[in-house]
């Protein structure tokens, strides 16, 4: 069946049309090109209301086993905010780590479509498509974590050719089923193994004898080799500490002419300065962000409130463990792959460092010009549930409101932030950019963030309002593949989403020589770590990203 | 699921590597002949053998109130006594993620409390995890990281046949060069000590090139000797924690030196098999154990436990619910209160029990307070006849699926070894719930 979406305000930056009254059409789950109208299509009536594609989320922590070991933590969270009774309720709730029927639903009635769990620890990777396969209504992906696991040191510290490591890292992709690789604080998570307690960029990590810089160069190379199409997704050395802003600089130095995505920069991007030692590194990332056109960032937004945080950087989580609110925590060290450390943090505007940190993720959306290098996120749920997206959006569009809530911060910290000076407010435009085009493209996705014929038919009508808070939150029709899943922010239908996966060759070698490896060391069989096509959703298998060699 | 070779009848045939779901060590190596239906185990521990062994005979039909009857009679039957229930407890839960996926849907819909039959370690466990949390590592980090293990409580072999040759392999002359432990120095020897024990002759030969140390201790006083240990890794006085020898307090000061020196101290226990009361004493001694060592050097806990599933049991209901097991669900909420949501506590109040065992015969627990529905393996014994029993296939024999290791991390796909003849669990709750939803 046909569907024509007439009367609204499209917005597609992608396809560069802007602010422009026109029909949508669709048909089969695919947008189609322009058509004149036939009988019995379907008409939407748009008018009133801003069109744009499905959002995308490209870095949330949504499924696996750190997401479930914050749920058990957050038992109180889960209490106080239970799913709303009706006919889609799934018995479920919490905000900070929500359940998977939860978090499906609160996504799509913000009009999101599609949403990438970042940290996918490779002897986790079935637990994580299981779950993933149990959110409704939103298209999924995983990125794999790398860059810490023991195989892959030693390959590098024994001198093996770069084919190798592609080898490698094109069979582990396969293998667990994701479609990105991430590397959390590169050797860093290895070092804690061995008691490292902190590793930067260019220091040497225990018994391999690497540095991170090594580490990130030969994965960026494999990806890059490999076609991977979204670059690599760097959590960085340092995070959370004082001063890591020279880190962070150095890594956007060291890349080697190779595309790099920075992720939760606002986690990254802190001085010394200042009498408390603390201060806004923003100003310089963002300058360095801007000269280099091969970085891309998402920012890592704090928002203030109960959240937990959830990484597999065991090192900083246990450096943060004893601000831990409420008094608990979980940290884990897993299977020669990696690690996972899960602290609860109650981010306040009354904290000095709490209230500078929010404004430096502000003064990274601000300051960073081209709005297609950066992605708007939370790094959900650790710098704050995804569900405040709305007002993060807001803050961003809106300089006035953002001045208001900079007034009620902590005094000192208004005193350390530039943000007041600060003029820009985000156009629709850009945060279409932002939510959709811009992640769609850095992760490959041709048919997705964009609303031109052979798109996917994911579609969301946000009523135009001043408050833009209120307008993004309860989008008045969102449409997944064609289908009507929300009307005016409430879910009226679930659906089963897919998951993307990139599939690059390996050299049949690798098979061998992990088959050997799996055994001995980590004493699984390899064949058992691998996930068949017809594991993902319940045999739907995935949907393969392509590769762009 | 992984379809690995074919399935059907034929010669005899041998398959390897077979994924064992069943006491949670989650041991992947394990090979059997097929011939026809029957199975013979190759190699395998000995509960493994005894659960995985099947004989050519045909399986059970389902019964109403003993009499034989169809799968969908069976079936619509169940359904209909779950919606007469008015609170309904569903026990067991003995089922791989696909079965348990349907059963919670099945509970969503008709209202139930839900607990598995092996969760009785898991909550003592929890009384530390979720409330002040832990440090922990998966089987691979122990395997080749651990330089001292600490293991409170009795032989884990008891429960866990394969877990010293697994978890702490020896490193031999000329091994290949991805052999565990890949960390530990000193060729691949480790300390091992067993405050409890005592450990079984065969767990001796396995550590026999390991530095082996027993502190026997009665299962009364292992708590205490826990926190004795834990207090002298501490430094801390131990005279308040009296009970213990002085020769049993001499023998834990120098295995607290021991640990206060190794680069990565495990500890394990199995709080199924410790007193009710002192397992979470156990489980918080060795968490707070991890958290002093941890200031200046590395540790962890690897606690045992998870069979039949109970591990992929209780992920399932965090990521469905938001709450560990021991939840009621139903009318669109979850209620978390594990004092009256464990089966024992639960079927006080309920007015029927639908109790799911897919890996071995084990029977309902006592009820009488109104109708029993098992969806059972078919070689179960029942004192009192369910008014419904739908015999059904085992995990990893007769159908595909996926359980969780032990350490919670590892989910792992089980495969089919020969014909189904029985449903599974998912195909079961999937029918009953097919049944409810159309009457109701």
């Amino acid at each position: 069946m046909r569907t024509r979406i007439t009367g609204g305000r499209v917005f597609d930056p992608a396809n560069k049309i802007i602010d422009q009254v026109r029909d949508i059409l669709l048909e089969d789950g695919r947008v189609i090109a322009d058509a004149p109208p036939v009988n019995g299509e379907q008409v939407v009536d748009a008018s009133g209301t801003i069109v744009l594609a499905g959002g995308i989320d490209l870095h949330s922590h949504i499924a696996g086993g750190k997401v479930n070991l914050g749920r058990l933590l957050m038992n109180e969270d889960r209490a106080l905010f239970p799913e709303p009774f009706g006919d889609f309720c799934g018995c479920g709730g919490g905000r900070a780590a929500p359940t998977t029927h939860a978090t499906g639903c609160r996504y799509s009635q913000m009009g999101y479509t599609a949403v990438f769990e970042p940290a996918v620890v490779g002897a986790n990777a079935r637990h994580a498509h299981l779950e993933m396969a149990d959110i409704p209504n939103i298209d999924t992906g995983g990125f794999l974590v790398l860059g810490n696991d023991d195989f892959l040191l030693r390959l590098i510290a024994q001198g093996e050719g770069q084919q190798a490591i592609n080898d490698y890292v094109a069979w582990m992709l396969k293998a667990t089923q994701c479609c990105a690789i991430k590397i959390v604080n590169p050797g860093g998570i290895n070092a804690f193994k061995f008691n490292g307690r902190a590793l930067d960029l260019d220091e040497t990590g225990p018994f391999y004898g690497l540095t991170p810089r090594r580490v990130l160069n030969t994965l960026q190379r494999a990806v890059s080799e490999l076609g991977v199409p979204h670059p690599i997704h760097l959590h960085g050395c340092n995070l959370g500490v004082p001063g890591n802003v020279k880190t962070t600089l150095a890594t956007i130095g060291a890349t080697e002419g190779f595309p790099l995505h920075l992720t939760h920069i606002q986690f990254h991007s802190y001085g010394t300065e200042g009498d408390r030692h603390f201060s806004s590194g923003s100003a310089e990332i963002a300058e360095a962000v801007n000269a280099n056109p091969h970085i891309s960032v998402d920012v890592g937004q704090i928002m203030f409130g109960q959240t937990v945080t959830a990484s597999a950087d065991l090192m900083s989580q246990y450096r943060n463990h004893n601000i831990a609110d409420p008094k608990k925590w979980i940290g884990m060290d897993i299977e020669m792959d990696a690690a996972c450390g899960v602290v609860p943090f109650n981010y306040r505007d009354t904290s000095f460092v709490n209230a500078l940190q929010w404004a430096i993720g502000l003064e990274l959306f601000l300051l960073i010009e081209d709005p297609w290098r950066v992605y708007l996120t939370t790094d959900h749920p650790n710098g704050g549930p995804f569900t405040s997206y709305p007002h993060l959006i807001r803050l961003l569009m809106d300089k006035p409101f953002r001045d208001d809530h900079l007034s009620r911060i902590h005094k000192a910290a208004r005193a350390h932030t530039r943000l007041a000076e600060i003029s820009r407010e985000y156009t629709l435009e850009e945060i279409a950019v932002v939510t959709r085009a811009a992640p769609a493209r850095t992760l490959g996705l041709k048919d997705r963030g964009h609303l031109g014929p052979g798109a996917r038919a994911d579609v969301v009508l946000y009523e135009e309002q001043a408050d833009r808070e209120a307008m993004f939150a309860a989008p008045r029709l969102v449409m997944k593949d064609g289908e009507v899943v929300v009307v005016n922010g409430e879910v009226v239908a679930l659906t089963q989403g897919r998951t993307y996966a990139v599939h690059p060759p390996s050299d049949p070698l690798m098979d061998k020589r992990l088959e050997r490896w799996f055994d001995e060391a980590v004493g699984l069989k390899a064949s058992h770590y691998k996930i068949a096509d017809g594991e993902i959703r319940d045999g739907q298998g995935p949907e393969i990203v392509e590769l762009t060699p | 699921m992984t379809s690995g070779e074919s399935i059907t009848g034929g010669a005899p045939r041998t398959v390897r590597d077979i994924v064992c779901g069943f006491c949670g060590l989650g041991c992947d190596d394990l090979e059997v002949t097929v011939a026809g239906r029957a199975i013979t185990p190759r190699t395998a521990c000995p509960e493994a053998a005894r659960l995985l062994a099947r004989n050519d005979a045909p399986p059970p039909s389902p019964r109403i109130n003993g009499a034989p009857s169809s799968f969908e009679e069976a079936a619509a039957a169940a359904a209909g006594h779950l919606k007469a229930a008015r609170s309904a407890a569903f026990s067991g839960l003995g089922a791989d993620l696909e079965g348990l996926r349907r059963l919670y849907d099945l509970a969503m819909a008709s209202g139930a409390s839900l607990d598995h039959a092996a969760s009785g370690g898991l909550f003592a466990n929890l009384e530390r995890l979720a409330r002040k949390g832990w440090i922990a590592a998966t089987l691979a980090e122990v395997r080749n990281r651990c330089d001292v293990m600490v293991v409170f409580g009795d032989d884990p072999a008891s429960a866990f046949s394969r877990f010293f040759s697994r978890a702490v392999p020896v490193r031999g002359e000329g091994a290949d060069g991805d052999a565990a432990p890949l960390f530990v120095t000193a060729p691949g020897r480790r300390q091992i000590a067993v405050v409890g024990g005592p450990l079984s002759e065969a767990s001796r030969r396995v550590l026999a090139a390991h530095q082996v140390t027993e502190v026997p201790v009665s299962e009364q006083d292992v708590a205490t000797a826990a926190s004795v240990l834990t207090a002298l890794v501490a430094g801390r006085g131990v005279d308040g924690l009296t009970g213990l020898s002085d020769e049993t307090v001499a023998a834990l000061a120098a295995l607290a030196e021991q640990i206060k020196a190794a680069r990565y101290a495990v500890f394990t226990w199995n709080a199924a098999s410790l007193p009710a009361e002192d397992a979470p004493v156990v489980a918080g001694a060795a968490s707070e154990a991890v958290d002093v060592l941890s200031v200046t050097t590395r540790a962890a806990v690897f606690p045992l436990g998870g069979r039949d599933n109970v591990t992929g049991a209780h992920q399932l209901a965090l990521w469905r619910f938001g709450y560990p097991l021991r939840t009621a669900v139903g009318a669109g909420t979850s209620r978390h209160v594990p004092e009256l949501y464990s089966t024992a506590a639960a079927l006080y109040d309920a007015d029927l029990l639908l109790h799911t065992s897919a890996f071995r015969p084990d029977a309902p627990p006592d009820f009488d307070r109104g109708p029993v529905i098992a969806i059972a393996h078919p070689d179960t014994v029942f004192a009192r006849e369910p008014e419904v029993f739908i015999p059904v296939g085992t995990p990893g024999v007769d159908y595909g699926g996926h359980v969780f290791r032990m350490d919670s991390v590892v989910c792992l796909p089980l495969q089919a070894l020969r014909p189904a003849e029985l449903p599974s669990v998912a195909e079961v709750a999937a029918a009953i719930l097919v049944s409810f939803g159309r009457g109701a």
